[in-house]
């Protein structure tokens, strides 16, 4: 019985979940014109891959994504480096001012300077126009930081207690001690920041829009988007009834959301060994 | 040496913290904005007063670089590689490096940051944006630049030369307009009232003028056919999702009782009063009417909780006889009935108004009123600049930019531009790549230019849009239907010959950014938004209580002192625009 409804729910919980993305590659695969239409729900009804011709015809998709990925992976690294490391080192009890950069980093999760003040920033850091301003500017972010804290709180003081006996010095008892033990909290952090990166275009379209040699492959995408938004007012009434002849949003749409998933979809598995914890039960003796 | 715990810790904590002030924004250092405005030559006081009078034989061609930013997407941009650009390039020497916005932004965070940051493009199209720059002192006066070296411009604009100019205190030109065409005319009538052409060939096409001959040709045809490919016939739909009710339902109410399209607001055309068009006694009997529509069941009562995409997937499964609306808001789904091969299922367009007294006044021009592009005071060489606008607006300039290039986009057969069938293909079924290889229509809105159905002096249009083309694209069914009604386009059914409006399109008017404009506009945005639902569906004995109850809301939000606002604003225009003196 108590398998049935354990069945049941994950039955539930499963189809809950997986059919929205079966829909979006339904609709993604469908012919744009009948997708209007509405009533695709798990299959396409009238098959194409039009969609995806539409947005690989896009030449610059190609440096999109690669400076994507390059910022996906060293984004990813250097946060998950320097966050450790601050939270590695919150946690010591013996660090004195452990108190006042905890509240200093608290703060910026409550406040930002706004849009302008950090574009004046940037530009007096010389950032803007770089690669540099994809990564350095949130290489700590203090929700990682604290949620790495509070794993590394959890973890037995003895461990580093007894490496130092050994005659570890900080470094390596972060590097050797402490840092293969927090692997599930870091692959979780990885999640985040890869995804985080992967996502973002805002960044690119605020300081790196005239630089075509470092666009991202979603700031493309949605210029691709843009292209089938109809009501822009750079096209007359005229022009815009010929537009309408062509593909409509819905299906494009649908077959970019694809497009961006995919990658994170194949990455996930790998992370998600990673994802469990109860590694340090039984290290340390009571 | 070795590591211990009180020199390694502060130097672990600080490598955190020094990576940290990357991102911590609040550092202060807000204040810069007006530090690094740019050094460029202050205008174009400069020395050639003895300007090239015919700037096409004289001009300046050694190569020169423009940044420019554009706050509408143009995702086919390919930095001038494309063939029209490479042959603006040679003609001119000048190279555009464009930005353009996305995701519809308008520009409105990237122009606040280059107002606030000082670091302009040489040239940019600020749309409803350009009031920030001007505030902001980066923009220059076009004035003396068009006189002394852009007689082409000058040619376009003859006869509108008040409308380039900012405002009645600011006189000035910060932007010539390019988003749209001098003189472009109307080939059809998208809009009005829409009826499927199977009704008006089973009724055997019947005037239809009124919101009552609309009411009643509904009504018939969905007794004799209360279902449609064995599902419910809708008599009429209308859209109530977000943005789209002014499409398909307040909009409506002032263009069927005879006023034109400004926007949220009328505009009396005599003393220049503006209010809100919700206050006219007139459009209470329209949503009287409406509301008359749902409670004798022909108006579709889905309409104001279902979404976008429902409505256009009831309208493509062709059940839906009646809209009032416009073509581009349907369009979607009207493809798809095209190409299921239901043309009769497609609609025709009506000028309905509430009785015979009133005009239908949709068509009724703004004249030339339209964002444009302008010059900053970042910009190296504005001479340069504007000659090189010129030469785009110049009638060799417009043939490139609309036709392409003579020989490979077009030929001249007769004295007339074809385009051959093989570009026009490519044109039509590959437009993104056309549009990528070829550059036509991306150059469009960089300098002023003739609209649609303007004849150049070889006899030819400037654009590659005309009427034969629109009648062309008819269906069978939809032909059929104009031959009835003796019309070759909509249009025709459309009164003609209305007056420009002195006011121009009041869309471009600058408003009010600071103060309490803009909260009163909004709070009377969400009344509308709340009460058109509820009158709408409401019983018809409590419709005048909530309408009266609607209008006093609007009042108390604070309307009245905003219509003020409004008609001093509206008053200067027309002041600006017409020279006349008005109180």
């Amino acid at each position: 019985m108590f398998n049935f409804i354990n069945y049941f729910v994950l039955t539930v919980i499963v189809v809950a979940t997986v059919y929205p993305f079966l829909n979006v590659l339904a609709i993604s695969l469908n012919d744009s014109t009948d997708t209007v239409r509405g009533g695709i729900y798990l299959w396409p009804r009238q098959f194409t891959l039009k969609n995806y011709e539409t947005i690989f015809g896009y030449s610059t998709l190609i440096t999109g994504f690669k400076i994507s990925v390059l910022r996906t992976v060293i984004g990813t690294v250097l946060g998950l480096i320097s966050a450790s490391m601050l939270a590695y080192t919150l946690s010591r009890p013996d660090f004195r001012s452990r108190r006042f950069v905890s509240v200093f980093l608290a703060l910026t999760m409550y406040f930002s300077g706004g849009m302008v003040p950090v574009y004046i920033l940037m530009r007096d850091l010389h950032l803007i126009g770089t690669f540099a301003i994809y990564v350095l500017p949130g290489i700590v972010s203090a929700f990682n930081v604290f949620v790495i804290r509070s794993f590394i709180d959890g973890l037995p003081y003895a461990l580093q207690e007894s490496a130092k006996l050994d005659g570890a010095n900080d470094f390596q008892i972060y590097y050797k001690v402490v840092l293969p033990l927090c692997k599930p909290v870091l692959a979780t952090i990885a999640l985040f920041l890869a995804v985080g990166q992967w996502n973002s275009w805002f960044d690119t379209y605020l300081y790196n829009g005239n630089k075509p040699s470092l666009t991202t492959l979603q700031y493309e995408l949605m210029k691709i988007l843009d292209s089938t938004q109809q009501g822009s007012a750079m096209v007359n009434s005229n022009d815009l009834a010929k537009l309408m002849q062509q593909v409509s949003p819905e299906s494009i749409k649908m077959a970019i959301t694809i497009v961006v998933t995919v990658p994170i979809l194949v990455v996930y598995p790998f992370l998600q060994r990673f994802f469990v914890g109860g590694m340090t039960l039984g290290a340390v003796k009571a | 040496m070795k590591w211990n715990s009180k020199k390694a810790l502060p130097l672990l904590t600080l490598t955190g913290v020094v990576l940290l002030a990357g991102c911590g924004g609040n550092n202060g250092n807000d204040n810069a904005a007006d530090s690094s405005s740019s050094p460029a030559s202050a205008g174009p006081t400069s020395s050639s007063a003895a300007a090239p009078s015919d700037s096409g034989t004289k001009m300046d061609t050694t190569p020169i670089t423009f940044t420019f930013f554009g706050a509408d997407a143009s995702p086919n941009w390919n930095n001038m590689q494309d063939e029209v650009g490479k042959v603006i390039t040679e003609k001119t020497g000048v190279t555009i490096n464009a930005e353009y916005d996305v995701a519809s932004g308008g520009g409105q965070s990237k122009i606040a940051l280059m107002a606030a940051s000082g670091q302009y493009p040489d040239l940019i199209f600020a749309k409803g944006e350009l009031g920030k720059l001007i505030d902001a002192g980066a923009i220059l006066d076009l004035t003396d630049l068009i006189d002394k070296y852009a007689p082409h411009i000058k040619a376009i604009m003859k006869g509108s030369e008040n409308r380039m100019k900012y405002s009645y205190d600011d006189q000035a030109i910060y932007s010539l307009p390019t988003n749209g065409g001098v003189g472009s005319q109307y080939f059809d009538a998208t809009g009005g009232f829409e009826v499927q052409l199977r009704v008006l060939k089973e009724l055997g096409y019947p005037q239809i003028k009124t919101v009552q001959d609309y009411e009643n040709v509904l009504s018939e045809y969905v007794k004799k056919h209360p279902t449609t490919d064995g599902q419910p016939t809708i008599p009429l739909l209308l859209n109530g999702d977000g943005w789209k009710r002014m499409i398909t339902i307040t909009n409506p109410a002032f263009l069927a009782t005879g006023a034109p399209d400004d926007g949220e607001y009328y505009v009396d055309p005599q003393t220049y009063q503006a209010e809100l068009h919700y206050k006219r006694p007139e459009e209470r009997d329209y949503f009287k009417w409406l509301n008359h529509m749902y409670n004798v069941g022909l108006l579709d009562k889905d309409t104001f909780v279902e979404k976008d995409d429902q409505y256009q997937a009831k309208i493509a499964s062709g059940r839906v006889l009646g809209l009032i609306s416009q073509e581009w808001e349907y369009g979607n789904a009207e493809n798809a009935l095209k190409s299921a091969g239901k043309d009769d299922r497609t609609y025709g367009h009506f000028p309905v108004t509430m009785s015979d007294q009133y005009q239908e006044k949709e068509l009724q021009s703004a004249g030339v009123d339209f964002w444009g592009i302008s010059i900053t005071k970042a910009c190296k060489d504005p001479v340069r600049a504007i000659q090189f606008l010129d030469w785009l607006a110049s009638d060799e300039g417009q043939v490139l930019i609309n036709w392409g290039i003579e020989g490979k986009h077009y030929n001249v057969v007769d004295g007339k531009r074809v385009i051959p069938e093989d570009v026009l293909n490519a044109k039509v079924n590959d437009n993104a790549n056309f549009t990528k290889t070829t550059g036509i229509g991306l150059y469009t809105a960089f300098a002023p230019h003739y609209g649609d159905g303007v004849k150049d002096p070889t006899g030819n249009y400037y654009t590659t849009n005309f009427p034969e083309q629109i009648q062309a694209s008819y269906s069978d069914a939809e032909k059929e239907a104009l031959k009835a009604y003796n019309a070759t386009t909509w249009k025709d059914l459309w009164p003609s010959d209305l007056p420009v409006k002195e006011w121009g399109a009041l869309y471009n008017m600058q408003v009010p950014t600071d103060g309490d404009y803009q909260v009163i506009y909004q709070k009377t945005q969400e009344i509308v938004d709340k009460s058109i639902p509820k009158i709408i569906l409401a019983k018809p004995e409590d419709f005048d209580k909530l309408y009266d109850q609607f209008l006093a809301d609007l009042n108390k939000a604070g309307a009245e002192k905003m219509e003020a606002t409004y008609t001093e604003l509206v008053k200067n225009r027309v002041k600006l625009f017409t020279g006349k003196d008005i109180q």
